[in-house]
């Protein structure tokens, strides 16, 4: 980190701060709202860290395995606090929602007998397949135009998808085969 | 350690660090598992558990926990928990560190985009297998594509879509 960027943030973050911030978000996090919560929490409000530092923490969460908000809790909880920052970050990320998809879990089970509740399910189920398959689309609509990366996810498509192969394996054959494709198609085209 | 606690762990746990891009990643292997391999849920609870998860706030990961409930209990829960979020957070911890320290390379970069076709391929496979596991007829598959629209073309909240499935559905259902 350089000197401006030291400048600019504030650390003066408590852990009981970090908690409590990220307690916050978890618990009224709906839907893709969680990045932008962050932001106004950390960013804006708190002055925990600068614009740039938000968005390399985003850039990261997003790349690496993990589910988003998560990893940027991680990553800012990190930032501010160390390990313990980071720690009490994704706590806060995860627990309310935590308890509140147990209540559902709890409610499923007492109410999976009637007929009505598979009915509804299915048409919210069908709904989040929407939702998945249009996050699906945006992702390709943000592809380079360019055969290497239509390849490798429809190979991964193919194989998971409809030839029903393990996960691991095939994954850990795409993802080195997908960054070597990244990395030479940079090379030959600066 | 009860086996079904110990069943959960050896899914999730190296699921976790599978799920780029977040929970929507595993879906399709979280099923094959579940249902195929364990039968630990039949596909009737596996497409209802997605469904319930797509309607609580939170990572979507968190369908682990709900499955873990399912299974085991709220130990199950608390099992599934910690096996899909430990590992990828361990990960991020280190990476994060030491991207902290170090500026943009070429290698950096060719990871980012190397990982973004792989994801879209297994978004694409969990999609198709919540489709197999539910039984999609023409109005599931009428709402599928209507909210794949939504959501793709509007900003309109995903709550606002989700609850507004379910009311549409339960009215349907009380009525037909």
């Amino acid at each position: 980190m350089d000197a401006q960027e030291e400048a600019v943030t504030k650390h003066t973050a408590t852990l009981s701060q970090v908690l409590i911030s990220f307690l916050k978000i978890g618990g009224s996090a709906f839907g893709g709202s969680t990045q932008a919560l962050v932001f106004r929490e950390t960013v804006e409000r708190r002055h925990w860290m600068t614009d740039q530092q938000f968005l390399a923490g985003q850039a990261i969460a997003q790349v690496l395995p993990g589910a988003n908000p998560v990893n940027l809790a991680l990553y800012v909880g990190l930032k501010v606090r160390g390990g313990l920052g980071a720690i009490a970050a994704v706590m806060g990320m995860i627990a309310p929602a935590f308890c509140i998809i147990l209540v559902m879990g709890f409610a499923y089970r007492e109410l999976s007998g009637l007929s009505a509740t598979h009915f509804v399910l299915g048409g919210v189920a069908a709904a989040g397949v929407g939702a998945t398959l249009a996050m699906g689309f945006k992702m390709v609509r943000k592809m380079p135009r360019k055969i290497w990366p239509a390849v490798i996810a429809l190979a991964v498509f193919g194989a998971i998808g409809l030839f029903r192969m393990p996960m691991i394996p095939v994954v850990l054959i795409a993802v080195p085969l997908s960054i070597a494709a990244a990395y030479f198609d940079a090379r030959r085209t600066p | 350690m009860d086996n079904r606690l110990l069943g959960l762990l050896v899914v999730f746990a190296p699921l976790s660090l599978l799920s780029f891009g977040g929970g929507q990643a595993i879906v399709a292997d979280m099923q094959y598992q579940m249902v195929d391999v364990h039968g630990y849920l039949s596909n009737q609870q596996f497409s209802d558990l997605f469904a319930v998860s797509r309607a609580a706030p939170g990572p979507s990961t968190l369908i682990a926990a709900l499955i873990g409930y399912q299974v085991a209990g709220i130990w199950g829960a608390l099992f599934s928990c910690v096996a899909v979020f430990l590992p990828s957070s361990l990960l991020v911890y280190g990476i994060a560190s030491w991207w902290q320290k170090h500026r943009v390379s070429p290698m950096k970069n060719a990871v980012e985009r190397g990982l973004a076709p792989v994801a879209i391929g297994l978004i694409f496979a969990g999609a198709l297998a919540v489709i197999r596991a539910a039984h999609v007829g023409p109005l599931e598959l009428a709402t599928l594509a209507l909210c794949c629209g939504l959501f793709y073309f509007t900003k309109v909240g995903s709550y606002t879509i989700v609850f507004s499935v379910a009311a549409a559905f339960f009215v349907i259902h009380m009525v037909v």
